[in-house]
């Protein structure tokens, strides 16, 4: 008993038993630190520029009020849905023994790969989806939820089946187990896939514009687009910023603090697997549904346009469309890596400079691509080496998606045993190595994930891409964006499938949990 | 094992990243005989006119394509650092933001003259390209008696039957229009009256288009060419038409694409050379045939099946104004319709 | 062939002070244990030792090198340490081969990191077991596959924290005695942390006993199992039974305890305080006159030998006496104890309690 209560203080102590960062670490997360308050900077620099007629126009009217409650309704009616049917098919998925679980569990990630403007498009096509609130809640929460499903599978994998064992011997049902001894263990994996819900829903524009409905990204495209008035814009920006750190001190404080540690608690037996024919067939029907609501709907409309098409397929540029697609969301996906395992490293160890890293890039994710588009315009601009490169352009998704990966790195950290990097010291490695030889492997399965996550969402990214790369580069997500614009919709399909298609490639790496180090878990 | 793996994918990926990137950095902006354009006009209709503009010239054009009023914000925020030599834009409005900035460079007489005083703004510094008429779409089964002004629109007998693109910079680019001829005051009881026949709001003239056709709705305000675009986005024959109001109704409001040069531009001949091509008779007429716009230059032609542009009896009112939508927004905002 | 010398060494984790002026000392080529209870700062003093937690005092000396002087430190990469942490810590995405051959150079060759590791593995008899992964492994084939991990650098000193603490008490014995006789046959100076007295006592040269972040006696198993410093310190290395006592200070040799009654005359200065006996020391006699009684309570049967609690007269608290051979003693009967040990005296502190 001593000796485990023992183990379990040093490991609250694992922050400080990591050490000091070092002054390159310490270098690399101030950059970050920097690179994510630039837009902010930006915006508060604009918002200055406002005459207090308009500041108290903007602010006090009424509108900005009606703004201001859709928006938050709309976040918190979209996470609560996402979460529900998040957890509940990552619990099926982790709980049932299911036909093809492998491919069931890419296909309940892929509608990521979906951007929201397409699958808004092809919902709205059907005819069946009215204007308005309720049909924004539906498209946001079927593409959102695949966040929450991924850190929810995560966090299923990471719990040890006999403890649910036990809790069915101390006289708990299967519902109050999972009430009881289950939801605790993955309330902080689930916590933060929310939050990325909850700051994708305040950035998204393509879904809310389709729908009507006002929320503040909306504001601030007509702002822009009515007035031009980059002011007023910035302004309400702010608004937004403050109200996405709301939501991630709100994040916070639901976080449990000891869930680092119990990470590293050892597996000795994996989840139950329910094996009873009604318990299959409510599982698989209940997954189906939502594959075939949040994928297939939108893949079927698409094929249907892509079939009605009068034009013939330009080969020669949907594939240079395809590999610049690929090469700048991958540059992007690397920069990103770059700059949040240095971030990761430093909030494991639980540095000043870490924790507010990890916060600024969540606070910027909640802005709409167009704000950060005409930040880097603003600052890009200045320097024309650069301004309207792919270099830039991979810049700026790794800033704008740089909090869809940091999660998933840091958690990845965290889950890296010291005493092992200690015995790698004690074997003559210098730090360096040490990070190189085992850390770093250790954590590449986390790392990895994270990478592909911004990869996958730059590949769709819009507003910035219009306004950052080369002039002459066309993206899918461009050329997609070239033929919605004029409603030409089926000759935006073939571009539509094949960023699903190139996407399902790194969803399905996503999806699959880490064999290895499953394995090395149970021993 | 698995460090070597993750070794080669990673120089494999920034292998092909750097060719990648290296090519397209590579994008002659430099070149001395090409222009680089920002055009809020989109790609597909705009773009058969360059080519043939390169084919005469030789000039080669770097095109980003974009939204006007994103572009515009853009071509704002890089101020005298724009890589830009052109500015199309879609509507007046963004022209005049940019042209507001005194971004634009003045344009030489001859281009000017080229089109009615009406259609080019004071301050010399844009032009119109092409004339784009605001319309009622409608389903002609449903419709019977067809509205001569858009004052019929706001009686009891259209409650529920007509859509609006409110966020669209057309439709505001009519109100600021309406605000000019008949004062706020009016303008927003006219707002209030149309509010209060609960219109159907929809983000986008085209979609408007596709509503009447699908029976959800029986007329819209939109512009005259949405009803080619979504023909062919369909690939059938649709149940809309385009209605006119009577002579010099605001309704029959006739804004404008147009184009400007950017003061910073390097290459300022080359681009009016362009503005000049893009106005001659050859492609104005291009223009109503392939775009089905109205051409401000030759006002005779008419798209197919409509009136030609000097038979519409447009309002008269200043499209350089129109970029003043501010208090439009302000009005739309109060009577909520934004 | 490393003597490990410790000198006045403090560490603070935080603001706690952890190890205090800790002086110790142990032979090359020795294998020592260290004993104490949890908390005492025995782990914190083989990290010390290991180089990774920076002590805020004193000394450490590997041989003739001084590796840690007051806050001057040498890094554990520098130390020449062969280190074996609780369950092992096997690098879990490495093979077996790989954690073995894992702090050999880089400048190696192929063919000399392949016979290392080969010949480390046969040391502790896992040849063959090169390409296996750790989690396919059994504990106590973890645990050796560690140890020839710490022994592929030829370490100068070999730690090791509670290495089988989660191997089954069967497997332990086994693996422990392997282990301890491979580090003795290399001749390694080793220091092992645990808090198993009987892993300690089979095992080690040298035996130091830690309370509060101080070293409070070393020696031979022998010498501090025999001659504990203090009743306290004699519950490290097993049952203690401390009766308190009297002694005629004219004759030191005459007691006066609850078992030991005194004969004849008692006259002179009697000096109170304690007496210390393992249970081990106690002869239980069916019936013996001139002996003190007591009742027994209750028997602890264990097969080889069995532990009776006695009640005695004179004595609040029960006593414990280990007895061997067949059990002839019955719950509720009286019998003799003679004490047959050494006399083990502890003198009341001058300024009590």
């Amino acid at each position: 008993m001593t000796i485990i209560g023992q183990r379990n203080v040093s490991q609250t102590n694992g922050a400080k038993q990591r050490g000091a960062p070092s002054l390159a670490l310490i270098a690399a997360g101030l950059f970050t630190l920097a690179a994510a308050a630039l837009p902010v900077a930006y915006l508060i620099r604009r918002a200055l520029q406002i005459d207090s007629n308009l500041l108290r126009t903007v602010l006090f009217r009424a509108k900005t009020l009606e703004i201001l409650i859709t928006t938050i309704s709309l976040v918190l009616a979209v996470v609560a849905l996402a979460t529900l049917i998040g957890v509940s098919i990552a619990w099926a998925l982790s709980n049932v023994d299911l036909p093809g679980v492998a491919l069931l569990r890419a296909l309940v990630i892929l509608p990521v790969a979906i951007p929201s403007y397409v699958f808004t498009y092809s919902w709205l096509s059907l005819e069946f989806l009215p204007n308005g609130f309720f049909a924004t809640l539906v498209v946001l929460t079927l593409t959102t939820t695949p966040y929450v499903t991924l850190a929810a599978l995560a966090a299923f994998r990471r719990i040890d089946g006999a403890q649910l064992d036990v809790a069915q011997t101390l006289g708990l049902n299967q519902l109050e187990s999972f009430f009881r001894v289950t939801l605790p263990q993955i309330r902080n994996a689930v916590g933060a896939g929310a939050l990325i819900v909850a700051l994708y829903v305040l950035s998204d524009f393509g879904a809310v514009s389709l729908l009507g409905v006002d929320t503040f990204t909306r504001a601030i495209q007509n702002t822009y687009q009515g007035s031009f008035d980059r002011s007023s814009a910035a302004l309400l920006a702010l608004i937004l910023v403050a109200i996405s750190s709301l939501v991630i001190y709100f994040e916070i404080s639901f976080r449990q603090r000891s869930t680092l540690l119990k990470s590293s608690v050892r597996i000795t037996k994996r989840l139950p697997a329910l094996r009873s024919l009604k318990s299959k067939a409510w599982a698989l029907s209940a997954i189906l549904l939502y594959i075939f609501v949040a994928l297939l709907t939108p893949l079927l409309v698409l094929l249907q346009r892509f079939f009605s098409r009068v034009t013939p397929i330009d080969l020669t540029e949907l594939l240079i469309a395809s590999l610049s697609t690929i090469s700048v969301s991958l540059f992007g996906a690397l920069i990103a890596m770059v700059l949040a395992v240095p971030v990761a490293l430093l909030a494991v160890r639980e540095t000043w400079i870490g924790t507010w890293s990890e916060r600024a890039i969540l606070l910027v994710h909640a802005l709409p691509g167009i704000v950060m588009g005409l930040a880097l315009v603003s600052f890009g601009s200045e320097f024309p080496l650069v301004y309207q490169t792919t270099g830039l352009l991979a810049f700026a998704y790794s800033i704008l998606f740089l909090a869809r990966s940091v999660g998933s790195i840091r958690t990845s950290f965290a889950k890296v045993p010291i005493n092992l990097t200690e015995i790698a010291s004690t074997l003559g490695q210098t730090k360096a190595r040490i990070f190189y030889r085992v850390t770093l492997p250790l954590a590449a399965p986390g790392v990895l994930t994270g990478t592909l996550l911004v990869f996958l969402s730059a590949m769709k990214e819009l507003p910035a891409t219009l306004m950052l790369r080369p002039t002459g580069f066309e993206t899918l997500a461009t050329e997609i964006w070239n033929n919605t614009a004029i409603f030409r919709f089926s000759e935006a399909a073939p571009y539509a499938l094949l960023l699903v298609a190139i996407a399902a490639i790194p969803t399905f790496l996503i999806s699959r949990p880490d064999r290895d180090s499953e394995r090395g878990e149970l021993q | 094992m698995a460090n070597s793996r993750l070794k080669a994918l990673i120089s494999l990926l920034s292998a092909l990243i750097l060719t990648v990137s290296l090519t397209a950095c590579a994008g002659g902006q430099n070149e001395v005989n090409s222009l680089t354009i920002y055009s809020g006009r989109s790609q597909e209709f705009i773009e058969p006119f360059f080519k043939t503009f390169t084919e005469a010239t030789g000039i080669e054009l770097d095109v980003r394509y974009g939204d006007s009023a994103a572009l515009a914000a853009q071509i704002l925020e890089e101020g005298d650092n724009s890589p830009a030599d052109l500015f199309l834009s879609q509507d007046a409005g963004a022209l005049g933001a940019v042209a507001g900035a005194k971004l634009l460079a003045s344009l030489d007489q001859s281009l000017l003259e080229r089109v009615a005083s009406n259609y080019r703004a004071p301050s010399k510094d844009w032009v119109a390209i092409t004339g784009r008429a605001r319309v009622m779409a409608y389903a002609p089964d449903r419709i019977a008696a067809l509205p001569s002004s858009i004052d019929e629109l706001i009686s009891e007998n259209w409650k529920g039957r007509l859509a609006i693109a409110p966020t669209n910079s057309s439709f505001q680019a009519f109100i600021t229009a309406m605000i000019q001829t008949r004062g706020e005051t009016a303008t927003e009881s006219w707002l209030r009256a149309l509010q209060n026949n609960s219109p159907k709001l929809y983000e986008k003239n085209s979609l408007i288009v596709q509503a009447i056709d699908a029976g959800d709705v029986d007329a819209g305000l939109v512009n005259h060419y949405y009803t080619w675009e979504v023909t062919e986005e369909l690939g059938r024959e649709i149940n809309v038409k385009n209605s006119f109001f009577g002579p010099g109704d605001l309704g029959n409001l006739i804004n404008v694409s147009g184009a400007g040069i950017l003061r910073t531009s390097k290459k300022q001949s080359f681009a009016s050379e362009l503005i000049s091509f893009l106005l001659s008779d050859e492609e104005q007429a291009r223009f109503v045939s392939d775009t089905h716009e109205y051409s401000i230059v030759l006002p005779e032609l008419r798209p197919e099946g409509l009136p030609a542009l000097n038979e519409i009896k447009a309002p008269r009112v200043d499209l350089a104004n129109l970029s003043d939508v501010g208090r439009t927004q302000a009005l739309l905002i109060k009577v909520g319709l934004l | 062939m490393t003597t490990l010398e410790i000198k006045d060494l403090g560490v603070h984790l935080g603001s706690r002070e952890v190890l205090r002026n800790l002086t110790l000392t142990i032979p090359s080529g020795s294998f020592a244990a260290l004993l104490g209870p949890s908390g005492c700062g025995k782990t914190t003093l083989l990290r010390t030792i290991a180089g990774l937690v920076r002590p805020s005092s004193g000394a450490i000396r590997f041989g003739k090198q001084l590796v840690s002087v007051s806050s001057l430190v040498l890094p554990p990469h520098k130390r020449n340490i062969g280190y074996l942490p609780q369950e092992g810590g096997l690098f879990p995405h490495l093979s077996v081969g790989e954690n073995v051959g894992f702090a050999l150079s880089k400048h190696v060759s192929d063919v000399d990191r392949s016979l290392v590791i080969e010949e480390m593995l046969e040391l502790v008899g896992l040849s063959g077991y090169a390409a296996r992964k750790p989690h396919q492994l059994s504990g106590g084939q973890q645990t050796r596959v560690a140890l020839a991990r710490a022994l592929a650098i030829r370490p100068a000193i070999v730690l090791l924290d509670e290495p089988f603490s989660n191997l089954d008490h069967a497997l332990r014995a086994d693996v422990s005695v392997e282990v301890v006789s491979l580090l003795k046959k290399s001749k390694t100076t080793s220091l092992m942390v645990t808090h198993d007295r009987e892993d300690a006592l089979v095992s080690a040269d040298l035996i130091a006993l830690m309370r509060d972040g101080q070293v409070v006696q070393s020696g031979t198993p022998e010498d501090v199992y025999m001659d504990p410093a203090s009743a306290d310190i004699a519950e490290s290395t097993g049952d203690i039974l401390e009766l308190p006592a009297r002694r005629l200070m004219k004759n030191r040799a005459k007691l006066l305890s609850p078992l030991h009654l005194l004969s004849g005359k008692t006259s002179g200065e009697l000096e109170a305080g304690s007496i210390l006996i393992r249970p081990e020391e106690i002869r239980v006699h069916q019936k013996k006159a001139g002996l003190p009684k007591a009742k027994i309570t209750q028997i602890n049967y264990y097969g080889h030998d069995a532990l009776l609690e006695l009640a005695l007269p004179g004595y609040s608290k029960e006593i414990k006496v280990r007895v061997t051979g067949p059990l002839q003693f019955e719950v509720g009967k009286t019998v003799a104890l003679e004490h047959v040990g050494p006399i083990r005296w502890v003198s009341k502190k001058p300024t009590g309690e």
